[in-house]
Formats: C-alpha cells, structure tokens, sequence
C-alpha cells in the first residue's frame, strides 16, 4: 500500500505559489516525511528551486475563475483521484503548513475519505462563520484524505458533476459566493453523494490565519503574525495560512 | 497605575488569552489517536470509559468520533495508547502555558 502527498501548484499573475509550495514541501519532509507529488504547469515547474526527490505531474490549469478579482487557479482539485499515484491521498493546500506529524495518523484509518469541516480562527474573531454565506454547511478542502476506492471513486464523480453544474448548485443552496471553490463543491458533493445525511469527517478543526495577519516570522518549529499591532504566535501546530505574502518573510 | 500601563496590561491579557486559546485547540488536535484505523479522542472522558471497560471486559465494544462501533481486543495497549496521547499534548500545553506564567514578570 503506497502513501504519499498530492500538492496543486501554479503561480499566477500575481503571486508565486512556488515560492509559498517550496516552503511546504521543505515542511512536509520535515514532519511528514511521505512521498509527495506536486500538480504544476512547466511554466511553475521552471521556477521552482530543486526540492530533493519529488514527483511532478504536468497539467495545465483550467482557467478563468477568480479570487478577489484576480486569478485564481483552484479548479483542478476533481483530478486529484486521477492524478494521485498513491493508494492512500493525502490531498494539501499549499498554504496548509505542517509543523507536526498530526496528519500522519489519518492515513492509516478505514474512511475511504476523509475531510474536515470546522476551522479554527486564530486571532479568535470568528472569521469563518460559514453558516451566514450559504444554506449548506462548509467543508475545508484544504486538507483531505482518500484511499483509491470504488467509493472515493464515486465521490470524485459527483465531485465533478457538481463542479460541471456549480453555478446551478450555487443558487440552489444560496451560496453568496460566485466563483468556484472548492470547499463548496465538496460539501455539495458529500452532502448529495450521502443521501443529505451525515459523513464521515475529521474530528478536528483546521488552526487557520485569516488574510488580513501580516506574517512577520516563519521558522522550523512555528509562525510568528501580527494583527492589529499585535504579534502572536504558534509553534508545533499545523496551520492554514490566507495571507498569501508568506514568500516575503 | 495610568491609563497607558493599563492599556498595555490589558493588550497583554488579551495575547496571553489568545495564545492560550490556540494552545488548548492544539490539544483537542493532537489528542486524536487512530487506533485499529479508527479515530478516537484521547480525552479524559474516553480514558475513564475504556478503563471503567477494561476492569470486567477482556475485549469490549466502542464507538469512534464518526460514531462507528470498533471492537477494541487488546485493551491494554488501547489504554496505554490513550494516556500517552493524552499526556503528551497536555504536557506540550504545560510548556506553553509556564512561558504565559513569565509573560507579566
């Protein structure tokens, strides 16, 4: 039974995600240490420094959805059963840091998938209350984990049919958001795939850094943000970074 | 004491409680523990219910945190994996916690 790590990584007109991946990876084989494979185009692929032994898989996003109004190359996520070559996916943002082995664990349980929906804002301003943005409650697909199943397998498949009909399903459940993410999808397709019943899920919350906290110091063993004149931190303690201006510290 | 000194206290405060905050989610993270690929919480409640168990039960039934039942066989080695799990996050948290202890000094 083969693990191992599946990254999505594309730069964009405005940020290097390469500079924000090569970060992880260096992380990942600090804590992790599973095999990694990382979806990028050539044009990311040249930019990234040598990383030690990493598979990569060339695709080229699809395009158009945006962020902000700016760019935002998320929409390749539905692939990921396809493009994964392990038994057992753990499936990260690159934004997702891991300062411990917490992950590691859920690899080895029965789920054929696994996600998580519940974050834990750590300025403790409640910025991810989900319930007002939509009828349906969130997923994080930040981090997930699959087994290559034949009920994974059919996940993926509505997946994508939710994806292929989102702006249908946006309306349907009243999601305030237009563009496409991935977090909505998900949970579309788990919530439709389960009959509207419950699913199995990750039993915790995913510690998570909203856009407006300045990274002022990463290290080995944490991160250091400031918000408000304030600087707090943490250490030993996987994080969800949004502050995509991580390259700069 | 003037009204800066308080400002600055109370700025203090707030970090501390903050970081203590983050530090005990740190914990409710780590104490989940896969253990015959199902995940449960190695918290005080499920430590008392699988030791209370283990007293009359050589192998005994219980549900994980998706609320599947799991047929715990080797109960010891369940225990002792609970308590370790526990104890570790709860001592990371300690380190943490005597560095807040300083932050008024």
């Amino acid at each position: 039974m083969t693990r191992g790590i599946l990254l999505f990584c594309f730069d964009t007109e405005h940020t290097k995600y390469h500079k924000v991946l090569e970060r992880c990876v260096h992380l990942i084989k600090q804590n992790l240490k599973l095999q990694i494979t990382v979806v990028t185009n050539y044009e990311t692929f040249k930019k990234i420094r040598p990383l030690g032994f990493i598979n990569y898989k060339f695709i080229e996003p699809e395009r158009g959805n945006t962020k902000l109004g700016k760019e935002w190359n998320n929409v390749d996520r539905h692939m990921a059963y396809e493009l994964s070559p392990y038994d057992t996916t753990l499936v990260m943002d690159i934004d997702y840091f891991c300062y411990s082995d917490n992950l590691l664990q859920f690899m080895d349980t029965q789920y054929d998938f696994l996600v998580s929906d519940r974050v834990h804002d750590l300025t403790d301003r409640n910025t991810f209350h989900q319930r007002v943005w939509s009828m349906i409650p969130m997923v994080w697909a930040t981090v997930f984990v699959f087994k290559k199943s034949k009920r994974a397998r059919q996940i993926f498949d509505m997946i994508k049919y939710v994806k292929d009909y989102y702006l249908y399903f946006v309306d349907l459940y009243r999601i305030v958001a237009r563009n496409f993410r991935n977090d909505y999808a998900f949970a579309i397709a788990l919530q439709q795939y389960n009959g509207f019943m419950s699913y199995d899920k990750f039993p915790f919350a995913l510690a998570t850094l909203p856009a407006d906290c300045e990274i002022v110091k990463m290290t080995d063993a944490g991160i250091a943000w400031k918000l408000n004149d304030q600087i707090n931190w943490i250490e030993k303690q996987d994080v969800h970074i949004l502050n995509k201006e991580i390259p700069d510290v | 004491m003037d009204i800066g000194s308080l400002k600055k206290q109370s700025d203090l405060s707030y970090n501390v409680a903050l970081a203590k905050q983050n530090a005990i989610e740190k914990v409710n993270s780590r104490q989940m523990l896969v253990y015959n690929e199902h995940i449960f919480c190695a918290d005080p409640q499920t430590i008392c219910f699988v030791r209370t168990l283990k007293e009359t039960n050589e192998k005994f039934f219980m549900l994980d945190t998706n609320n599947n039942p799991v047929e715990i066989t080797d109960t010891g080695d369940f225990l002792s994996k609970l308590i370790e799990r526990n104890q570790e996050s709860l001592n990371s948290y300690h380190q943490m916690y005597k560095t807040f202890e300083k932050k008024g000094d």
